[in-house]
């Protein structure tokens, strides 16, 4: 049986399905030394910034069917592509998602924001207790950023959309193999990365997830079972460079095991 | 604020923490150089937690922290837009009330390895 391939020996294989392009991509990688200049994927990753400030012009819409494009080529667990997009370009109905996700954030600080009463007072303690309770339950959204930024939303100091001329939201299928969320991630990672790549801003916004509660608007949105909105993205072009330079972050731990040692680095 | 001048709260396993007390919910922390910043305003545009302003007369503005400020998640959306890089975080939020920060280590920019 001397014809069978060795599955095992991939670095025969390699060699056996190399052409050309393939041969050239590889001498670039094992050209990389330590300390080398960032290539453009990595530039598009590092100078990739969270846009809040659009200037009014919207971006063509042959650059968010390029973005989307780049979404369809993400993994997915078992390929299953849990994802479909719903792109609004029209401000009157941001506006109105807008005004929808405002209210619930007005609405839900109302029962839990304690900070709007005096220290001592009674209903300070009431609310508190409140808010206490629900932290408990969900520790996640009720987490102090989340929490600070509705209380911003409801009194009108922190916008939900951010003014975008377009807003690209990403439906889950809920269906999915395993945990479809992450491939959510993993969709609109290809989708902000692109579009920095592009000359593009972007931001997540997870609190478009608020609009899920409003039947009618989801239905003349084209949102429906069993599909839900996971995330959303706002695209357009950012005022001022936010991609000038990278910025700083803190470093996480990473468990690093080689020849039988365990170590720690950052 | 510095973390330094703040003591953490102790957390018994029954506490329910409180977001407006710095001991139990420290927000990220910002270091403005004065010299540097010539009040072009874009870094408190930017700000998602709306907490830098402006002060000073109309030919010296400078840029400083709200005094009630709340929700800084040391982004440093502020010092990627300031061209001269006047504004930076370098410490991250700490709500100890909340949970205890673990497996993180300090600030760094993009490390080329
Ligand atoms: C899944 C997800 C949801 C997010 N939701 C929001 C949101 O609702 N509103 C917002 O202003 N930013 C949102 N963000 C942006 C984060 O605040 C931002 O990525 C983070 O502060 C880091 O800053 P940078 O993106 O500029 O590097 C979200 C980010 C992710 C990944
Ligand atoms: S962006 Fe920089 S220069 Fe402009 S106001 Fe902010 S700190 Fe000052
Ligand atoms: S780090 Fe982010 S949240 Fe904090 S002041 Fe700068 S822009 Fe604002």
């Amino acid at each position: 049986m001397s014809d069978v391939v060795d599955v095992e020996d991939t670095e025969d294989l390699e060699c056996a399905l190399e052409d050309d392009r393939t041969a050239r991509r590889r001498v670039a990688i094992h050209d990389i030394a330590p300390g080398a200049d960032w290539n453009e994927v990595e530039e598009a990753i590092l100078t990739r910034r969270s846009i809040r400030k659009f200037k009014g012009r919207q971006p063509p819409a042959h650059l968010i069917r390029r973005i989307l494009e780049m979404g369809r080529f993400a993994p997915s667990q078992g390929n299953c592509q849990p994802w479909s997009f719903v792109v609004v370009r029209d401000r009157e109905m941001i506006a109105e998602m807008e005004q929808y996700c405002v209210a619930v954030c007005q609405n839900m600080t109302a029962g839990i924001d304690y900070t709007n009463y005096e220290s001592g007072s009674e209903q300070r303690a009431a609310i508190l207790q409140n808010t206490q309770v629900l932290n408990r339950q969900n520790p996640n959204s009720f987490h102090p950023v989340p929490m600070t930024a509705i209380k911003s939303i409801a009194k009108g100091r922190f916008a939900v959309f951010h003014k975008a001329p377009t807003v690209i939201l990403i439906l889950v299928d809920k269906r999915g193999v395993g945990v479809p969320e992450v491939d959510v991630g993993v969709v609109g990672t290809n989708i902000v990365l692109a579009a920095q790549s592009l000359g593009l801003g972007t931001c997540w916004v997870g609190f478009s997830r608020l609009l899920s509660s409003n039947t009618a608007l989801c239905e003349k949105l084209g949102v429906a079972a069993p599909f839900e909105i996971a995330e959303a993205i706002c695209v357009g072009y950012s005022i001022g460079n936010p991609a000038q330079q990278p910025v700083s972050r803190q470093t996480h731990e990473i468990i690093w095991w080689e020849g039988g040692q365990k170590e720690v680095l950052y | 604020m510095t973390a330094s001048n703040v003591e953490k709260a102790v957390v018994p396993p029954d506490h329910l923490a409180i977001w407006d007390d710095p001991r139990e919910a420290l927000y990220g922390r910002v270091t403005i150089d004065l010299e540097t910043c010539d009040g072009c305003k874009l870094c408190t545009v930017v700000c998602p937690a709306n907490i830098l302003e402006l002060y000073g007369p109309k030919d010296n503005l400078k840029v400083r922290i709200k005094e009630d400020f709340t929700g800084c998640m040391s982004c440093n959306n502020c010092y990627a837009i300031c061209a001269g890089q006047a504004v930076i975080a370098s410490e991250p939020y700490d709500f100890a009330g909340y949970y205890e920060q673990k497996r993180i280590g300090k600030f760094e920019f993009p490390r080329k390895f």
